[in-house]
């Protein structure tokens, strides 16, 4: 926890210095998860905003400060997942420039941890924009949460409240899906788009 | 070992591994400013909605009470109702066919 149950319930009964506080420690973390998410940098400050809108509006349906985090990765998810509805922009896969990357990637690797400037952190978050392209919105914010937030099951068993076993089959597919898209951008090939 | 010669799985793990370190964009100095501005002007919003509902309602309710009011005040011509539907044909046309109510005989 960020900060203090104490915080929470007094942002609960309506103290605006309280939820200050909790934007200020969180805001880099719910940034950090929405610019996964959605992989577009200029509309991350907006959709994090939205998530902090949503928490000051439903605060007070939180039965116990236990349960804010899970309960802010919700929020998170859930705000990222309406944007990516909205955008519907599930973007043609430049598996050529894909394949590409995954040289670059292999240069990067090889070559002992090249330097990572702006460019090449574009060119990575490209083509995993375009490989998440493979699976749904949702499993897309899902694979993102276990693989690259590195939540465990049990956190995101509280986080979508699904039981594990459900989770790990998602979880499992989604993965095949964006392998599958991965090795075919290797060959070249645009891969079939999934269904939900 | 490096993760690029391995399988697909591996070169997956270390692109999302990659992803991972991409530095998250800095907060801008005007997000508390426009997270408040978006939170007041909700807050506005709900306010003005919900006045206009409680307006709605009291209005409903006074109109409520006025039919109440209105339906529950004795009328003049009520005695008209006292009798049924038959009675009253039967008063209006006692003469008029005697036949229709006589028995049916067989002939």
């Amino acid at each position: 926890m960020l900060v203090d149950f104490e915080v929470i319930k007094r942002a609960q009964a309506g103290d605006s210095a309280a939820f200050n506080e909790i934007v200020l420690a969180y805001r880099k973390r719910i940034l950090g998860i929405v610019m996964r998410a959605i992989a577009r940098p200029e509309d991350v400050e907006d959709v994090a905003q939205e998530v902090f809108l949503r928490l000051y509006f439903s605060l007070d349906q939180l039965r116990t400060a236990e349960v804010f985090e899970p309960w802010l990765y919700r929020l998170t998810v859930n705000a990222a997942y309406d944007y990516l509805r909205k955008q519907k922009r599930r973007q043609e896969y430049r598996m050529s420039d894909l394949s590409e990357q995954q040289v670059l990637l292999a240069d990067a690797t090889a070559g002992g941890k090249a330097e990572r400037d702006e460019q090449y952190n574009k060119k990575i978050r490209e083509s995993v924009d375009a490989l998440l392209g493979a699976v749904s919105e949702a499993d897309r914010i899902l694979l993102m949460l276990k693989e690259v937030e590195g939540l465990s099951l049990k956190e995101l068993e509280k986080v979508y409240k699904v039981n594990e076993n459900a989770l790990k089959v998602r979880l499992f597919r989604a993965r095949q899906r964006v392998l599958k898209a991965y090795g075919e951008a290797g060959k070249g090939k645009a891969p079939a788009k999934s269904g939900e | 070992m490096n993760p690029m010669r391995g399988s697909d799985d591996e070169k997956l793990d270390a692109l999302f591994r990659a992803f991972g370190e991409c530095p998250v964009p800095e907060p801008s100095v005007n997000f508390m400013p426009t997270l408040w501005g978006r939170i007041e002007s909700r807050q506005s919003f709900t306010f003005s909605f919900r006045r206009m509902a409680n307006a709605f309602v009291t209005a409903a309710l006074a109109l409520s009470v006025a039919l109440g009011v209105y339906m529950s005040m004795p009328r003049s011509n009520q005695s008209y109702y006292s009798q049924t539907y038959v009675e009253a044909l039967a008063e209006a046309n006692s003469l008029d066919a005697p036949d229709i109510v006589g028995p049916v005989t067989g002939r």
